[in-house]
């Protein structure tokens, strides 16, 4: 029977996991995003052509480096804060604070979002939503499943924030705010 | 009472975010938790928040908000290949045997740097770092070294293309279009973001004139206390010096150019820009996969941590209308004295103050689409107000206490250099901001002079 404390840090990876993942994604798309405007432009100015569906994939990228980085964000404590006091806290105050923030802020605007985007998603996927343009991109429910996507993926990482805090603050060792967090 | 509860959750927000959790979720958090205590009173309707899909939607779809992560890479990948430090080196070498040429320096490298990250605690700490060690080495004064680096660090507010300029330049366009349409103008005008880019320009060099005139003029003053370079460049020094300063000043003028000129899209710019600051980071063989995934990963978090501010503040934003908070906000204007004029200078004392707590992204999100329609709607241009609001919050990010400049320097400076030096270096800098808000209220036309002329 391993203990409780074991079984919570191994929750904690299992969570974290999906982030990663999910940041893994995001961090790619930065290049290709680079990499499609820069054929949009050598399109439009030296070939005088233009793809709308390329136009429109940078959206796509667009959207889904914020949607999905967000969670990754949290991860390594990427999310600006007001620190004129929290600077000056002890690591488990901040702590605190931060399963507090994690319960009463987080978690219920990542269910609002959820909650809220469920009818819009499924309306989208239930027609397979186009693009209005004849040449777009034939994926507009796909993209507007990030929406789905993005809160459930920070609650998942606010669960892991919210343990890792309570671990910290109650002295059962744990990481603190961004702290040891290794690159992807 | 009940009219009033916007106002309460405007309160309850300062106090809260005070607390330091993150401000997207603080923001959202405190407007839900109001949200559901007036839907159990009946003053608030859940209707109101089911706009919220199609706002973020509306984000994710919107093209011109993809230059943020394009312009936030090539800014990161400038800073992370060391082109700003060789930048300072060759600057300093070059303006060294000047009075005040070191400080000199230091303002035209934070003003190309701030072009290109746009963001304040970036330029703030990346100049703390490399520039201030090299400053108290020389004999400056830790006042005069610290107030240059604080001030300068905030240029890259209103030096485009910052980003900052980006995301406003998206909210007054929507707020100029509102207001418009309730005035009964149906094929409105837009903002586009090029107009403020070019509206930022005459301003933006005023003020790093008037930051080099007090430098100077301080050297000349107090020799001692901004000593110069004893030895003299020579003419054959001058090509290795000059030659590495040219590749990232032409990749910064050609993005700008091609944005202004009206070529390209801020966003192909952007794209371009990204790419050319890869290309000379390569061939300054700072760029391998490890650093590049660096880049990658920071564009990602800067990138996410704005858009969900963005998403928090629209959040915010749906139960504020809900509650009423617009028609609170018109009819408060209206009760102000002074007209237009009384009612701008409230909103510049109340942008001023918020700078305290808000970073100038939350105050775009947050604060403008509440004030700028209603002030547009008196008859304030909008292109103006994007520009005043810019030079006000750099003010305020320059002013003590609570300044968030003075808090990142603090944060990277030695211990030898006293909070107090800080504070005292950043005033004169904070009276050439005021004198600069009161130039452009008495002469609009110092920011719209050029957009007019070059887009009429």
């Amino acid at each position: 029977m391993p203990s409780p404390t074991l079984a919570v840090e191994r929750l904690i990876r299992a969570l974290e996991a999906v982030t990663r993942l999910a940041g893994a994604i995001a961090i790619g798309l930065t290049l290709l995003l680079i990499l499609a405007t820069c054929a949009v432009v050598v399109m439009r100015y030296f070939l005088a052509t233009g793809s709308i569906a390329l136009q429109e994939s940078m959206s796509y990228m667009h959207g889904a480096i914020f949607m999905l980085g967000a969670a990754w964000t949290l991860r390594v404590g990427g999310h600006v804060r007001v620190d004129v006091f929290y600077r000056g806290a002890s690591p488990r105050a901040q702590a605190w604070i931060d399963v507090a923030g994690g319960l009463l802020f987080l978690l219920p605007l990542c269910a609002l979002i959820f909650w809220l985007s469920w009818d819009y998603v499924l309306s989208s996927w239930a027609i397979r939503e186009k693009s209005n343009e004849g040449s777009g991109l034939p994926y507009v429910y796909l993209l507007k499943t990030l929406l789905l996507i993005m809160p459930a993926t920070l609650m998942v990482q606010g669960v892991a924030e919210i343990l890792k805090n309570l671990l910290f603050a109650t002295g059962r060792g744990g990481a603190h705010v961004g702290e040891k967090v290794e690159p992807l | 009472m009940a009219e009033f509860i916007p106002l309460y959750m405007f309160a309850a927000v300062c106090l809260l975010l005070m607390l330091g959790y993150p401000v997207a979720f603080s923001l959202s958090g405190v407007a839900l938790a109001f949200a559901a205590g007036g839907m159990v009173t009946g003053h608030f309707d859940m209707a109101f928040l089911h706009a919220l899909p199609n706002r973020i939607y509306g984000t994710i779809i919107n093209t011109t908000l993809i230059a943020v992560p394009l312009f936030v890479f090539m800014g990161v990948m400038l800073e992370k290949s060391k082109l700003a430090e060789d930048l300072l080196g060759n600057m300093s070498r070059l303006c060294g045997t000047l009075r005040g040429g070191l400080g000199i320096s230091v303002i035209l490298v934070g003003m190309l740097l701030a072009a290109s990250t746009g963001i304040v605690g970036a330029t703030v700490v990346t100049m703390g770092l490399m520039s201030l060690p090299s400053m108290l080495k020389q004999g400056y004064s830790p006042s005069l070294a610290t107030g240059t680096i604080c001030a300068t660090g905030t240029l890259g507010q209103i030096i485009p293309p910052s980003i900052v300029l980006v995301l406003l330049g998206d909210i007054l366009s929507t707020a100029y279009q509102q207001a418009q349409l309730k005035m009964g103008i149906f094929s409105p005008e837009t903002v586009s973001i090029g107009d403020l880019f070019i509206a930022a320009i005459v301003p933006g060099l005023l003020l790093v004139l008037l930051y080099i005139l007090y430098v100077y003029g301080y050297a000349l003053l107090w020799p001692e206390r901004a000593p110069r370079e004893s030895r003299r460049i020579r003419a054959g020094e001058l090509l290795p010096v000059l030659g590495p300063l040219l590749p990232p000043v032409l990749l910064i003028i050609a993005v700008l150019g091609s944005i202004l000129s009206g070529a390209a899209t801020p966003t192909e710019a952007a794209g371009v820009g990204a790419a050319g600051a890869m290309v000379l980071a390569l061939a300054k063989r700072q760029l391998d996969f490890r650093r590049l995934r660096e880049v990658m990963t920071s564009t990602t978090e800067v990138t996410s941590m704005v858009f969900m501010i963005l998403i928090g503040a629209a959040v915010f934003s749906l139960v504020f209308r809900g509650f009423g908070g617009e028609e609170l906000v018109a009819s408060l204007f209206e009760r102000i004295p002074g007209g237009v004029f009384g009612a701008t200078l409230v909103v510049m004392l109340v942008i001023f103050f918020l700078g305290f707590i808000l970073d100038f992204i939350e105050i775009t999100f947050v604060v403008v689409p509440i004030v700028a329609p209603v002030l547009m709607a008196m008859g304030v241009d909008p292109v103006w107000l994007g520009i005043m609001i810019a030079v006000n919050l750099q003010t305020s990010f320059l002013t003590p206490p609570f300044g968030f400049a003075l808090f990142y320097l603090r944060g990277v400076a030695p211990a030898s250099v006293l909070t107090r030096d800080i504070y005292r270096g950043v005033l004169p800098f904070i009276a050439i901001q005021l004198a600069l808000l009161a130039a452009l209220a008495l002469w609009p036309g110092l920011i719209t002079w050029l957009p007019n002329l070059i887009l009429h």
